[in-house]
């Protein structure tokens, strides 16, 4: 059971795109075929949680794929606490997605296939265990994410999904290279092993010199940086998000953006924890203008959606200053923020969707009112925005407090206490702007700028999904252990950093 | 033990906000009953469980009753969630709960007309009680942090309450929209410190909990610098919450929720949150004088200036505000005197600033309910807040002015009634340390002065109101007044106004005991108590009538009732006499609010809007601008490079001849200078 | 003896005239002349070198080219021929039909 489990979890959602390109004939069936496929993805990987909770890597499973006298490519996944939460959220949120979109009528086929496709190299991101595989599911999202925003998006789709496309993939062949270069260190003139362990087993051997690791790291962390992504290589993200339709919109911040994150903590910390130290200060650094840049920018936006797309480069600042405090509080907050942030960052831009979608228009000065039209949709939209600027109770506030924290203790170790003034001030804003956009666009007097006689409520399946949603928020910000039980789950050690 | 059942006391209006909140639209006035019900018990709950704790044996020793679980262990720390009752939380639970449930009855009245939106209604303020009750039962900071902010999201949305579809039309939406959004942030502000304070304190105690940080050995072991910044940044989230100088602003401007939410949230309960802080914190603060110092100034600056703008304000309900920010100050003055005394003195057997400022919050919540109901039920009547066209309300409304009349007199420091009581002890506390000659003595003196005018100006603005309001000739809007309010509305109010009169007497019936804060040096260490050892009855009643500024006070009092009475019933004075119609530099100061609206304005345009468009168009042209810029030079590169591929053979041939010729001439030279 | 230099200025001379005809002329027919005119300087240079060397091979690649020249011409020709009855050009400028 244990050998296949993993392989399973990427065949299922394969197999649900291709089912549902094979829908051509009768379109408005591909949706079941994505709902049951990402279900089924789902009870998996809630099976694979209970199952978990023993022992770290326990599904780890290698089998070789390329294997000649130079070269050494397996095709190995394994999970542990951190791809575990990661691979509940992408499950989760793709099946959302699915229910969410369901009424989709352009296409659908297409579309649906495209989500699944997403999963899939989703999901392999999350569960590699050797950089080669790595490398090609990270490069896999890119194909569908292209396609859903180019073909399903906005006015100004293409010039988007291009630009989304080649600045993304331009900071992955920096990546690519520093993989080669870890590959080939670690095998020392040996057969070149793209596997996880081996490369670990040469960083544990010291194999990796101060100067090299200083120079890899850079290349891996700017690979990983322009996903996150962070200022100044976060432009293509605003005008992704703004075209793509809903569901691009949310699994590219729900999930993909901790793609980048996600490397960090597995490449970079693990096997390159000197580079990591020299980066420290550029880390914390571009981190601390990454959240105040994201808030300020939001408060300029007059795009809800592009605010929405800002404030995840915000909440992703948030991330990599925990991470960048190479200390297991840090880590694990930031791993903590990351799954807060999917979750939450997932209402916001399903919210943005219904209401660019039933009033016509996200531009915030042509709202106003909207809580006595749409009551529904008001209360999901506070409680995203509430939720997001980090009320206590739920669970963005325990990823704050946390990671915030541990930048605290960081400061009093260096005996140097102001810049928490940063992380404080981004607080502010982020209250600022959200509060600021609540009042323009479901308060005040009804808009008139708009037609809003047939403007409907949240329907019932989007009901759904964003309950569903916002059930969770609360759950996980009450009892955040929950989250944080797996987190630990991940052995510390493994941190060659902490 | 019913006590190990306290933790129902805030989960039972959470569940209540559950009802509401999912099923309140097929309910009889919005799930309103639901929510009394849920106060009830929670109030029932709350007396039971005071009882069994002042009668046991761990007030007698004066332990406080702790039980808690983790909720969040992360590398050193350790955060756990519980309850924890001492006298000061069996004091407000039990004020807090009783005052929610006669204001959430009287919502039934006041709330009628509003349709579905009672159910919006109803959650929502049960969701706040249960804010408020699990904030008092907190058994650590953590956990008090996250019921403050529930509280203050309940605030922000009760003031939004009709921030859309508001009954008088859109310009009072946008208002209400913009009262909240600014309630929200300015506390925010002081949240932030807040939440910052929780940092310094658990990066030096490790865990969160009172039991920690509130033993002397503990504290003691702990880095004294970084006390002091964790105690001044709590206070932080006091300066916000209790709206004390200088983020006093946003309070007036959330009397746009309804006056229910004004009486329960910005005047008896919430606001309080902020006072609670500090007496929760006293062993933290008094580590340090200066934090006390602080503590006090802040206050007597706060009780002076909301009470000047208190004045001339035509609003009956934003009159109300001033005065509990005025209040609120008296309060934390107390506090901040007993607890200087406390830090210059070291061993003080129970304080009396303490005692002041807790007993003063508890006459205050009675009475200032119970104005605030009156206001309300005032403005149900004759449907307008503005004073100017109200009057001569006596005649058609008795009950409402008898019991507003009670309330103003408690307020206004009249001889017995509740707040007399309170006031006197405040100003006996802000006289102490000058009077035993510490070192800040002249700044207490001062604050003494400020808190005696404070009290003049309180007994003339407030029977300024109540003279406007119900004295005098009927105006335009006493004109539809329909009579007396219903019986939902008036029977709280007698009710109240019963507390408002009496509640002063309590410190003669065992409240003495119950709201003190001592310290005891045992010769092997200090111990910190809360509760157990009070001035007896006798004590505080010969102090408070053996002082001569106790005369004074009452002196001030009166004046300020008969100056009032003078210039708004009998005509006598011309109110424009001193202020030239109005015109006056000092009028206008005062309406303008010390010009404190303008500064946060401005603060958040030039800090936050001016940052945000200058980021704002970085990002668009030099960040964006570099990305664009650079795919632009590739595109049009390729464009010109595009040209040479003419699709003529010759031309291509030509390229090759070229290329052959260069290749040639650079062997040759590579050649030949390897020769050479 | 004439010397072997005589013989490779004449040669590269041929070629640059071919080369020149070949760039800048647009009928077909004439870049075909060029080109046999590039292709008999590399023979002039073959059959110099093979004097020069005394080896044979050179004339024996003279006839070699010879022959692939004439097929070349033929193939040409026959090119342009189809090219004049559809299009009654033989302007290489003008025959763009596969052209991108």
């Amino acid at each position: 059971m244990n050998s296949f489990i993993l392989p399973l979890l990427l065949l299922i959602p394969l197999i649900g795109a291709i089912l549902s390109v094979a829908m051509s004939r009768k379109q408005e069936y591909a949706k079941y075929v994505a709902i049951i496929c990402s279900a089924v993805t789902l009870a998996i990987t809630l099976f694979c949680l209970y199952d978990l909770s023993n022992a770290d890597y326990v599904y780890a499973q290698s089998s070789a794929w390329i294997d000649t006298e130079s070269i050494k490519i397996s095709f190995a996944v394994g999970v542990d606490g951190m791809s575990m939460l990661m691979i509940l959220l992408t499950s989760l949120l793709v099946l959302l997605v699915s229910v969410f979109s369901s009424s989709e009528k352009d296409r659908p086929s297409t579309f649906f296939a495209l989500i699944m496709a997403m999963e899939v190299g989703l999901l392999g991101v999350y569960m590699a265990q050797d950089y080669f595989l790595f490398y090609i599911f990270w490069e896999v999202t890119l194909i569908p994410m292209y396609f859903l925003i180019s073909g399903w998006g906005g006015p100004r789709r293409h010039y988007a999904a291009i630009k989304f496309f080649i600045y993304t993939h331009v900071a992955s062949l920096v990546m690519l290279i520093g993989i080669f270069a870890l590959a080939m260190q670690a095998s020392a003139g040996g057969a070149l092993d793209f596997s996880f362990e081996a490369v670990k087993a040469a960083s544990m051997a010291g194999l990796f010199s101060p100067a090299f690791q200083l120079v890899v790291f850079g290349m891996l962390f700017f690979g990983f940086a322009v996903k996150m992504p962070l200022v100044p290589f976060h432009t293509w993200l605003p005008d992704a998000h703004v075209e793509a339709p809903t569901a691009g919109s949310v699994l590219l911040a729900g999930v993909m953006l901790k793609m980048g994150s996600y490397g960090i903590i597995r490449v970079c910390l693990d096997v390159l924890p000197d580079g990591a130290h020299q980066w420290q200060t550029a880390m914390i650094v571009l981190a601390i203008i990454a959240i105040l840049y994201g808030a300020y920018a939001c408060i300029a936006q007059k795009d809800l959606k592009k605010m929405v797309a800002f404030s995840s480069i915000s909440h992703m600042g948030m991330v990599l200053l925990g991470i960048a405090m190479l200390s297991g509080i840090g880590i694990q907050f930031a791993i903590f923020q990351m799954f807060a942030h999917g979750l939450i960052t997932a209402v916001l831009f399903m919210v943005c969707g219904i209401v660019g979608h039933n009033a016509g228009t996200r531009e915030i000065p042509l709202l106003g009112g909207l809580a006595g039209k749409m009551p529904v949709f008001a209360a999901f939209m506070m409680f995203g925005f509430l939720a997001s600027l980090g009320l206590p109770g739920l669970v963005g506030f325990v990823a704050e407090f946390g990671i915030i924290m541990s930048f605290f203790e960081y400061l009093a170790d260096i005996e140097v206490l102001w810049p928490i003034v940063f992380a404080l001030a981004s607080l502010m804003l982020t209250a600022g702007y959200y509060l600021w956009a609540m009042q323009r666009t479901l308060f005040g007097k009804e808009t008139d700028k708009i037609d809003l006689t047939n403007v409907h409520d949240v329907s019932k399946l989007e009901g759904i999904s964003l309950g569903v949603l916002c059930a969770l928020i609360a759950l996980f910000g009450i009892l955040p252990a929950l989250a944080m039980g797996l987190i630990e789950n991940m052995p510390l050690v493994l941190w060659g950093v902490v | 033990m019913i006590m190990d059942y306290a933790w129902l006391i805030p989960l039972i209006p959470l569940l209540g906000f559950v009802a509401v909140g999912f099923f309140g639209k097929k309910l009889p006035e919005g799930g309103g009953y639901i929510a009394i019900g849920t106060a009830i018990i929670a109030f029932v709950i709350s007396a039971l469980v005071s009882y069994e704790y002042l009668t046991g044996d761990l007030f007698a020793a004066s332990q406080p009753y702790v039980a808690d679980i983790q909720w969040l262990a992360f590398g050193k720390y350790e955060i756990n969630f519980g309850i924890y009752i001492d006298s000061l939380t069996c004091v407000m639970m039990l004020f807090s709960s009783f005052i929610s449930t006669l204001i959430f009855v009287y919502s039934i009245g006041y709330m009628h007309g509003e349709g579905q939106r009672k159910r919006r209604y109803y959650a929502e303020i049960a969701l706040f009680l249960s804010g408020m009750l699990g904030l008092i039962l907190a058994s650590n900071y953590l956990e008090m942090f996250i019921f403050w902010e529930i509280m203050g999201v309940c605030s922000y949305l009760l003031i939004g309450f009709w921030s859309f579809k508001h009954p008088e039309g859109d310009e009072a939406s946008i208002k209400a929209a913009s009262a909240a959004k600014k309630a929200f942030l300015v506390t925010r502000l002081g949240d932030v410190c807040f939440m910052t304070g929780l940092f310094v304190l658990l990066w030096s105690f490790g865990n969160l909990d009172f039991t920690t940080l509130f033993d002397p050995a503990e504290i003691a072991g702990a880095d004294g610098t970084m006390i002091l910044i964790g105690s001044l940044l709590l206070f932080g989230g006091v300066i916000g919450k209790s709206a004390q100088f200088p983020l006093q602003d946003w309070l007036p401007d959330a009397m746009a929720g309804p006056t229910t939410v004004s009486a329960l949230i910005h005047a008896a309960t919430m606001v309080k949150a902020g006072v609670y802080l500090v007496a929760r914190s006293y062993p933290l603060f008094i580590q340090n004088a200066d934090v006390m110092l602080l503590v006090a100034i802040i206050g007597g600056v706060t009780a002076f200036v909301a009470a000047s703008m208190a004045m001339n304000n035509m609003n009956i309900k934003r009159v109300l505000a001033y005065s509990t920010i005025s209040q609120l100050g008296y309060m934390i003055m107390a506090l901040g005197a007993g607890g200087y005394l406390i830090a210059m003195e070291g061993e003080v057997e129970a304080s009396i600033g303490y005692t002041a400022g807790v007993f003063h919050m508890v006459n205050h919540a009675f009475f200032k309910a119970l104005l605030f109901m009156c206001a309300g039920s005032v403005i149900h009547a004759v449907g307008t807040e503005d004073m100017r066209k109200m009057g001569g309300l006596s005649k058609k409304m008795k009950i409402t002015s008898a019991t507003m009349l009670i309330g103003s007199l408690s307020i206004a420091g009249f001889p017995l009634l509740s707040g007399f009581w309170s006031k006197d002890l405040i100003l006996e506390a802000a006289m102490e340390p000058s009077i035993l000659g510490l070192p800040a003595g002249t700044i207490f003196l001062f604050l003494f002065a400020l808190a005696a005018i404070t009290a003049f100006m309180t007994a003339f603005y407030m029977f300024r109101m109540w003279f406007m309001t119900f004295k005098g000739q009927p105006k335009e809007a006493s004109e539809h007044c329909h009579g007396e309010s219903p019986r939902s509305m008036t029977v709280p109010l007698i009710i109240l106004s019963i507390f408002a009169a009496c509640s002063g007497f309590l410190i003669f019936l065992g409240l003495n005991n119950i709201i003190t804060f001592s310290v005891l040096d045992h010769g092997s260490g200090v111990e910190y108590l809360v509760g157990g050892f009070g001035h007896t009855a006798g004590h505080i009643f010969e102090s408070i009538f053996t002082n001569v500024w106790t005369y004074v006070s009452m002196a001030l009092a009166l004046f300020g009732i008969l100056l009032a009475y003078l210039m708004y019933c009998k005509g006598s004075i011309d109110p424009a006499r001193f202020n030239s119609n109005g015109e006056s530099k000092i009028y206008k100061f005062l309406t303008a609010r010390y010009f404190f609206p303008q500064l946060y304005d401005q603060i958040a345009l030039k800090l936050g809007y001016g940052v945000a468009r200058g980021v704002d168009y970085i990002d668009k042209n030099l960040v964006d601008g570099t990305v664009n810029g650079i795919s632009n030079a590739v595109v049009g590169g390729s464009g010109s490079m595009r040209k040479m591929q003419s699709g003529y053979v010759r031309d291509y041939a030509a390229f090759i001849i070229v290329g052959v010729i260069v290749l040639v001439a650079i062997l040759y030279v590579i050649v030949s200078w390897g020769g050479a | 003896m004439i010397p072997i230099e005589f013989f490779l200025v004449l040669s590269a001379a041929l070629f640059c005239v071919g080369i020149v005809g070949v760039i800048t002329k647009t009928n077909g027919i004439v870049i075909l002349m060029c080109i046999e005119l590039m292709l008999n300087a590399a023979n002039i240079n073959f059959i110099a070198f093979a004097s020069y060397l005394h080896d044979a091979l050179g004339q024996i690649f003279v006839l070699m080219t010879i022959s692939v020249a004439a097929a070349e011409v033929g193939v040409g020709i026959a090119i342009l021929l189809h090219a004049y009855k559809s299009k009654k050009t033989t302007d290489v400028d003008d025959l763009t039909v596969l052209r991108w």
